[in-house]
């Protein structure tokens, strides 16, 4: 037995007195014709005699005499027990079981009903017994039992002794009992408001859409088919009605044994849950582009109108009692947590698509940030949010592009979601940190701001916002922020060492520039406006002056210094062309260059370091480029030209036998081409003695023309000219290395690290030379001990430096033997 | 075959005909500018002494302005007299 309404001490000392005043006991009852009365009248199955209350009362004043009226409500509760254990409760569970065993739901329904009224049955005369006592107790002629009333010390009697043990189906069955009543309820609900509607304007179409949906989700479609929606029996055979009255009938004698929530509440919870689970399944997974909450909140309270049923008997008519109205106030805002939790969740699981779709999923996450606001699932979201970044983002198969376009829309919309930005600084924190390892970040950032990434242009459109923050002193003063009142603290999850106006003022653009730093940003800049120059050779740069001056809003004129003057050397290079052109032009005919020479002129201490390429251009150019190197120095005294043969754009005609081909070129090609006109058959060792151009980049260099059509490799190694075209051969077909990673006119990446490096290399033969063999490590350690490292040069780490010497080692420069490197022996 | 070069566009940096990198002031680079300066060649020019040495000018001209008595070159010590 789980609870006992007496101690066991207690009661045996009861038993005890009744003994002994036996005599006068019964006698006092006999005499006044009322033994027992409360409790026989009470038990009899049929309250055909009840005994009026006021020789029930005389009864008490006689117990009252003869002190025994202290152990009327203990014995009272005895009595129930007994009752409840060898009765009422075998009764009512076999009921219970009898209606487990029917197929038929309308019948079991009906079945359950009775078993729930005839307990009720059983137990009225009892409650009724009880409300006499609590009267009493009222007028002080009961003791009252302490601090637990009356009352409730039934309750818990009738619950531990009818609930002691439930058997497995019951659950199951309540559950099918009220599930069964809520579709009808919102079935019923959903009609009544569409004939409503219908009768005003005609059916709306987003309501057709959603009752058509909601159809679909019941599996009833209860227009056209022979069955009721509700019921989800034959038409004829509906038993909507009848099901509610029982769903009426049972939850008001629920409420009246007090058993309500005990018997309801978990199959009305996990009905609910399972609507709503199903609900928001079916309308709003996958959906971000509008927002679902009004409709939930409509949907819901409609729902809460079927609670109302549960928990307030609302059609029957009598006023609630205050503590079913508590009881249905806490129901109602479970629903609404549990709606809000399940919500937030689901948005949580499609945080990664959301963003994706950002602009137009912003619907989702306005809805998103409503329900966090109520439910504590930040945590769920920042853990979540992380992992489905690293699995569907952070891998080596997504292009460095794509990652930065969705950080860029994972900004705007966390931003949306956590103005505090909180939220993106910790879930975004792995993706900077990616893309920190990938090597063409930097790159893309760059292209994206300066529109040249194809897709997004999200990036430029960002770089020329009217008034952007300046990268410089983007933290404004704490005090002018805003009004004090407006303060709100940051939440639980912020890094306490970061400021928060800081985090607030985070754009785009300094965010991403902020994965690098400035610094690595403007010059990769740089080199790609070099790149860029010095592969345009129209001097048409309105564009670039455009980004340059948005970028100087951004990061400040100094640091933004090098590429202005970079784009001044265009302006310049273009006048002083025309200077020249000018000069020439005065000239008499035959004293004119035979072409037409420009150049592009540089400022080389303010452009990034051009890759230096050896080759040597036929006398003429080379004649043609001194003379215009003697008109510049004639026009800017005391200055002179330094060519970059390499580099350089030209217009030529190849004039053949039965062809001729107009083409632009770069100047190596051109310088291959000419020198075929002095001789037809070259090799490729002789071309590459006469240009200084090693053998293996001049192959490559080669397939141009053999592309065009213009020489022939036969046999290899061996070029000829193809002075009528042979159709035959004209379709061979040469594939071309497309691998030209000559196009970038600046030095790589990693040429300007050695460079760097190669300023150790005096040190490291030096240690060499006086310690012999030395470690990597060794190498390394010394290298941090002894040599100074200033703004130019930086420490290297130990990968660089390895690599630098691997390269030594490759170079013949250095020997690597047993983990130690030397210097080759000299001599041998 | 022929090949008739149509234009040629080429690619060349400038730089001073000095007989030293750095400016001796400022140790910066003569193809540069001096530190006040933010646009080389043209508007940052060098000027020669009759000495033979040539600083970046607005290196110069401060340096003989801060002289109270005479002008010297400040790496030969001979008097500065800027060069025809």
């Amino acid at each position: 037995m789980a609870v006992r309404p007496l101690g066991g001490g207690e009661c045996s000392h009861l038993m005890w007195k009744c003994h002994a005043l036996s005599g006068s006991f019964f006698k006092a009852f006999c005499v006044k014709n009322l033994p027992l009365v409360v409790v026989s009248q009470a038990l009899a199955p049929e309250p055909a005699d009840v005994p009026l209350e006021e020789d029930l009362h005389a009864a008490v004043e006689v117990l009252r005499a003869h002190g025994l009226h202290s152990a009327l409500e203990e014995w009272f509760l005895e009595v129930l027990q007994m009752d409840l254990q060898t009765r009422i409760s075998p009764e009512f569970w076999s009921g219970v079981s009898q209606c487990e065993n029917t197929a038929e739901e309308a019948q079991s329904s009906l079945l359950m009903l009775d078993a729930f009224s005839l307990l009720w049955r059983r137990l009225e005369p009892y409650l009724r017994s009880l409300a006499l006592m609590e009267g009493w107790t009222q007028e002080g002629l009961l003791l009252g039992t302490g601090a637990q009333p009356l009352r409730a010390k039934v309750h818990s009697l009738l619950r531990a002794v009818l609930f002691f043990s439930t058997p497995h189906g019951f659950g199951e069955m309540v559950r099918q009992f009220y599930g069964r009543s809520f579709k009808i309820y919102m079935w019923r609900k959903r009609s009544r408001e569409s004939r409503t509607s219908e009768g005003e304007s005609g059916m709306s179409e987003d309501h057709q859409a959603e009752s058509e949906e909601e159809e679909e989700g019941l599996g009833v479609p209860p227009r056209t088919g022979s069955q009721c929606a509700g019921c989800g029996c034959q038409r004829e055979r509906c038993w909507c009605l009848t099901a509610v009255e029982h769903f009426q009938q049972l939850n008001s004698i629920l409420q009246r044994l007090n058993l309500l929530e005990l018997v309801s509440a978990d199959a009305v919870t996990s009905i609910l849950h399972q609507m709503i689970e199903e609900r928001m399944e079916r309308r709003c997974q996958g959906e971000y582009e509008r927002s679902f909450l009004s409709e939930f909140h409509e949907w819901i309270e409609k729902v809460i109108g079927w609670l109302s049923q549960v928990f307030l008997q609302s059609d029957s008519g009598t006023s609630p009692s205050p503590e079913a109205n508590r009881t249905f106030k806490r129901w109602r805002c479970h629903v609404q947590m549990f709606f809000y939790r399940q919500y937030a969740s689901m948005r949580i699981e499609e945080l990664f698509s959301i963003i994706r779709d950002f602009p137009e999923s912003k619907p989702a996450v306005e809805d998103l940030k409503y329900c966090l606001e109520r439910t504590s699932q930040r945590q769920q979201l920042l853990s979540s949010l992380k992992s489905a970044l690293e699995t569907r983002l952070l891998h080596p198969g997504v292009s460095t592009s794509d990652i930065i376009t969705l950080y860029i829309s994972a900004i705007k919309a966390l931003r949306e979601l956590d103005p505090s930005m909180v939220i993106l600084e910790v879930a975004c924190e792995p993706i900077r940190k990616y893309l920190r390892t990938r090597e063409d970040t930097v790159r893309q950032i760059v292209a994206g701001l300066t529109g040249e990434a194809e897709g997004s242009s999200d990036l430029a459109s960002e770089l020329s916002k009217a008034d952007p923050v300046t990268l410089e002193n983007g933290q404004e003063s704490e005090d002018d922020a805003s009004d004090p009142e407006d303060w709100v603290p940051d939440p639980v999850d912020a890094d306490p060492g970061k400021l928060s106006s800081k985090r607030r003022s985070s754009d785009i653009i300094s965010l991403l520039v902020s994965i690098y730093g400035s610094k690595d940003l403007i010059n990769e800049y740089r080199n790609l406006l070099a790149d860029r120059l010095l592969h345009q050779f129209s001097y048409s740069t309105e564009r670039e002056i455009r980004n340059v001056e948005l970028m100087k809003l951004r990061f400040g004129e100094a640091q933004m210094h090098y590429c202005e003057v970079m784009l001044k050397d265009m302006a310049d290079s273009r006048r002083i062309n025309a200077n020249i052109r000018d000069e020439e032009q005065k000239l008499p005919e035959e004293e004119r260059p035979l072409f037409d020479l420009t150049a592009t002129i540089l400022s080389s201490e303010f452009w990034p370091p051009l890759k230096e390429e050896k080759l040597e251009l036929p006398e003429e150019i080379k004649e043609a480029m001194e003379a215009y190197s003697k008109k510049y120095e004639k026009l800017k005294a005391m200055r002179t030209l330094n060519w970059k043969p390499h580099l350089g754009l030209v217009n030529l005609e190849v004039e053949l036998a039965d062809r001729t081909l107009a083409l632009s070129v770069s100047s190596v090609h051109a310088a291959i081409i000419l020198h075929f006109q002095s001789k037809e058959v070259w090799t490729l060792e002789e071309l590459s003695e006469v240009l200084k151009v090693p053998e293996t980049p001049l192959r490559r260099k080669m397939t141009l023309w053999v592309q065009q059509g213009v020489l022939r490799e036969e046999p290899p190694g061996t070029f000829t000219v193809i002075e009528e075209q042979q159709k035959d051969r004209a379709e061979k077909v040469v594939l071309i290395d497309s691998d030209e990673e000559g196009d970038s006119a600046t030095a790589s990446q990693a040429d300007q690290k050695e460079e760097e490096l190669q300023v150790f290399w005096a040190y490291i033969q030096a240690m060499l030379t006086n310690l012999e063999s030395l470690s990597l490590e060794r190498i390394h350690s010394m290298l941090k001990l002894f040599v100074m490292t200033g703004p130019m040069v930086t420490e290297p780490d130990l990968q660089e430096l390895q690599g630098f010497l691997q390269k030594k080692v490759r170079d013949q420069q250095l020997t690597y033997t047993g983990g130690v490197y030397r210097l080759p022996k000299s001599g041998t | 075959m022929k090949v008739k070069i149509k234009s040629w566009h080429g690619v060349a940096s400038w730089l001073w005909v000095a007989n030293d990198e750095n400016c001796g002031i400022c140790r910066m680079a003569f193809n540069g500018c001096c530190p006040d300066c933010k646009v080389p060649g043209d508007d940052c020019p060098l000027v020669w002494g009759q000495c033979s040495h040539c600083f970046h000018m607005h290196c110069i001209l401060k340096w003989l302005n801060s002289q109270q008595v005479q002008q010297h070159c400040p790496m030969c010590r001979q008097e500065w007299k800027f060069k025809e």
